[in-house]
């Protein structure tokens, strides 16, 4: 088992590492990032400043030398061994780059970088990097600065200041989902082929290929758009809020309820309906789909039959026999939701302007955010490998059969 | 799949099992399932609509209709020489009828061809890594963990963001261009883009196949037959085109159906939250996106794309769900 849990823990870091690096040069090649655009729009800027204001963003470095950097803070400076400077002449990055218009053949005119007027040195990182403003590197628990949505706030805050929501969101839609759609992949599994199966089948087939995003402007429109509309009419028909988190200012929700106040426990469980009912719809689709599979399994099995020759009544074979061998696949994958508590869900939070992780990413990728982008990515791939782990041990403990060597 | 005809002995009597083939009685079994048969009717029905969008399309893809005086307007609104927008006109004043018939072209266009390429690729690689094993199957399995790892939504964004922000221009061949666009109803430029979206949906979209397949090829390979293949001289290719291959084609099969549906709505997806196909060319998803900011006023329009978008993806699920039951030999109901 250690010597299991040792490789498993290497392949891990290789796992994060490769993501890591991945990602890293993906947001390298692509266009943008926090100086786009910066000279059409400050003409008056000089070479020297912009050179400034790339060294603020690290930019003056060779990409791998910023991916260390933002990796593990180094290089941060000259590396002395002995008294005497090594690799003192290699440079890590180019400060002033020369850069040369060319035309290309529709006659347009390009700039393009033609060497480089001053190195970066590793004696000059202290002069051009001061520490105070550097990162001290994600694994050492910096995750920099977020360059564009909270320009110039710790990265690291602004993940925390968005968990809540998202907290508060997954949570909920996974343990509704849990509540309703493992009863319901019991009973449909012990009532298999009965109009109950038929129809909970049909309908959690409907629920995962259904698109979230149409099916969350559908309550959208149902719940938020029709009661207004049809307010001449129905002044009874409740409405909910379309969006957001908490209102900002005091609402009515139906003509007989009292004006719901903004921030209180009420106006929070309003905001909350609409979204964690697309989710939990969603869930509970994959979630009642796995336990029936999973239970209908187990009931051909041999023990199962056993259970029922002896005489035991149908409830106690199905509760003692069935179910807990039937909820041990069940054990492993449902530690496999633990990334998503952190990285929310990206769709539904976007239509319902929900202000969590997942909002927080997509609007980090579409400004060129890259710091919270990649922090994003680097946590839930952290996340993901140890939930993966944590589900094969889980296995071990649940299902004594099965040992890892 | 192989159509030779096979006995089938029932206790009906032999006159049906002579003349019963694997594919009739694939067929038989698949018309039992009344949700399948519903979504395939639907989901060619929606098909036959798209290829025929250029010839019942009334209005031009983009043209505007600059008579009417309300933008959006609703179903039934006629513009200035009298013909009717049937399902209303957005928010620019193009016709929505026909926009989602040239949306549902580029939506079809693009999850046909995903998964043909992804399929095609997944499937290989899996019957590769099953028939040699070793290393080859070392490399690949470690390949498809990896990707199935990594939380696939996010890099899909990262990537769709980066590349179609990037205006390079694919060195394709002019006929494939040509093709494209005919095939989309675009101009070439927009096929351009529609074929970035189409590899980075297919860089994660084979590792379904490949897997099932990689598990076929794994048991095929220890069976006799394979044995005697060998022993009669038969290359490795041919063992693998011909034998592992379509012996392993029903799951493949099965997964492409429930994959076409899956690629539909993640492709709509991408484009609903910007990153996918842009604006002019019309994708269910892209428009509604758009309609999200037009529906507190206007609550049909995200009514028209959305409509078809479920059909689609749940009908593709239903027909693969059908087929796993028609296919399923274990299955004699």
């Amino acid at each position: 088992m250690t010597n299991y849990l040792i490789r498993r823990i290497i392949q891990m870091a290789i796992v994060v590492f490769l993501a890591a690096l991945f990602t890293y040069f993906l947001f390298n090649i692509s266009p943008g990032g926090p100086l786009a655009g910066i000279q059409q729009q400050q003409r008056r800027l000089t070479r020297e400043d912009l050179a400034r204001l790339r060294a603020q963003y690290d930019l003056d470095f060779y990409w791998p030398f910023r991916f260390t950097r933002w990796l593990i803070g180094v290089p941060n400076g000259p590396i002395v061994i002995g008294g005497r400077e090594i690799f003192s002449n290699v440079p890590v990055g180019c400060y002033l780059p020369r850069d040369q218009q060319v035309v290309i053949r529709d006659g347009e005119r390009v700039v393009i970088p033609a060497g480089c007027d001053r190195y970066v040195y590793l004696r000059d990182i202290p002069e051009l990097h001061p520490a105070v403003k550097s990162s001290r590197g994600i694994l050492r628990g910096d995750f920099g600065r977020s360059t564009v949505v909270r320009a110039g706030r710790p990265v690291w805050d602004e993940l925390m200041s968005r968990l809540p929501a998202t907290l508060e969101l997954m949570i909920t839609a996974t343990l509704l989902s849990f509540a309703f759609g493992i009863p319901i992949g019991i009973y449909s599994a012990v009532k298999q082929y009965s109009r109950f199966d038929y129809f909970f089948t049909t309908m959690s087939f409907i629920g995962s290929a259904m698109p979230t995003f149409f099916f969350g402007l559908l309550l959208i429109l149902i719940f938020s758009v029709m009661p207004n509309l049809l307010q001449d009419q129905f002044p009874w028909l409740p409405k909910l809020p379309p969006g957001a988190r908490v209102s900002v200012r005091p609402y009515e929700v139906a003509s007989w309820l009292p004006r719901v106040q903004p921030g209180t426990p009420l106006d929070r469980f309003l905001h909350l309906i609409m979204p964690v009912g697309v989710l939990t719809f969603f869930y509970m689709a994959t979630w009642s789909r796995f336990v029936r599979s999973s239970m209908l399994e187990v009931m051909r099995q041999d023990y199962v039959r056993t259970a029922r020759a002896k005489g035991l009544t149908e409830k106690v074979v199905i509760v003692k026999h069935a179910l807990r061998n039937a909820l041990i696949p069940f054990v492993t994958v449902a530690v496999l939701t633990i990334p998503g508590f952190f990285s929310g869900a990206i769709i539904t939070e976007t239509v319902f302007a929900w202000p969590g992780m997942g909002r927080l990413y997509y609007d980090a990728l579409t400004r060129s955010d890259w710091p919270i982008a990649l922090a994003f990515i680097f946590i839930t791939a952290v996340l993901t490998v140890i939930a993966t782990l944590l589900g094969d041990i889980l296995y071990t403990v649940v299902d004594p059969r099965i040992k890892y060597t | 799949m192989t159509t030779v005809a096979q006995p089938v002995f029932t206790r009906e009597g032999a006159r049906e099992a002579k003349s019963e083939s694997q594919f009739q009685i694939v067929m038989r079994r698949f018309r039992r399932h009344r949700l399948a048969m519903i979504s395939l009717v639907l989901v060619t029905l929606i098909f036959i609509l798209s290829l025929l969008a250029p010839v019942i399309a009334p209005f031009e893809r983009d043209a505007i209709d600059i008579s009417s005086p309300a933008r959006p307007a609703p179903p039934g609104t006629r513009s200035a020489d009298g013909r009717v927008h049937y399902l209303g006109i957005d928010h620019l004043g193009r016709d929505l009828y026909t926009r989602v018939l040239y949306a549902a072209r580029v939506s079809m266009s693009i999850a046909i061809l995903v998964v043909l390429i992804s399929e095609t690729f997944g499937a290989l690689l899996g019957a590769i890594a099953g028939y040699y094993g070793g290393w080859t199957d070392t490399i690949i399995s470690r390949v498809i963990e990896f990707m199935l790892t990594i939380p696939t939504l996010p890099l899909l964004l990262i990537i769709s963001a980066i590349l179609l922000r990037r205006d390079v221009i694919l060195p394709l061949p002019d006929f494939l261009n040509r093709f494209l666009s005919a095939l989309l109803l675009a101009p070439p430029r927009e096929a351009q883009k529609v074929v970035v979206l189409v590899l980075v949906l297919v860089i994660f979209g084979w590792l379904g196949a490949a897997r099932l397949m990689r598990g076929m090829a794994l048991s095929l390979s220890k069976q006799d037959f394979v044995e005697a293949l060998r022993a009669a001289g038969a290359s490795d290719a041919r063992i693998i085109f011909r034998h592992i291959v379509p012996n392993g084609l029903a799951p493949i099969l099965v997964n492409a159906s429930l994959a076409l549906g899956g690629v539909i709505v993640t492709e709509s997806a991408l484009s609903f939250l910007g990153l996918g196909v842009q604006d002019p060319t019309p994708t269910w998803g892209n428009m509604l996106s758009t309609s999200q900011s037009y529906m507190f006023q206007h609550p049909w329009l995200p009514l028209v794309p959305g409509v078809f978008l479920v059909i689609v993806s749940i009908g593709f699920n239903f027909i693969g769900d059908g087929l796993r039951d028609a296919l399923d030999p274990r299955l004699k109901r």
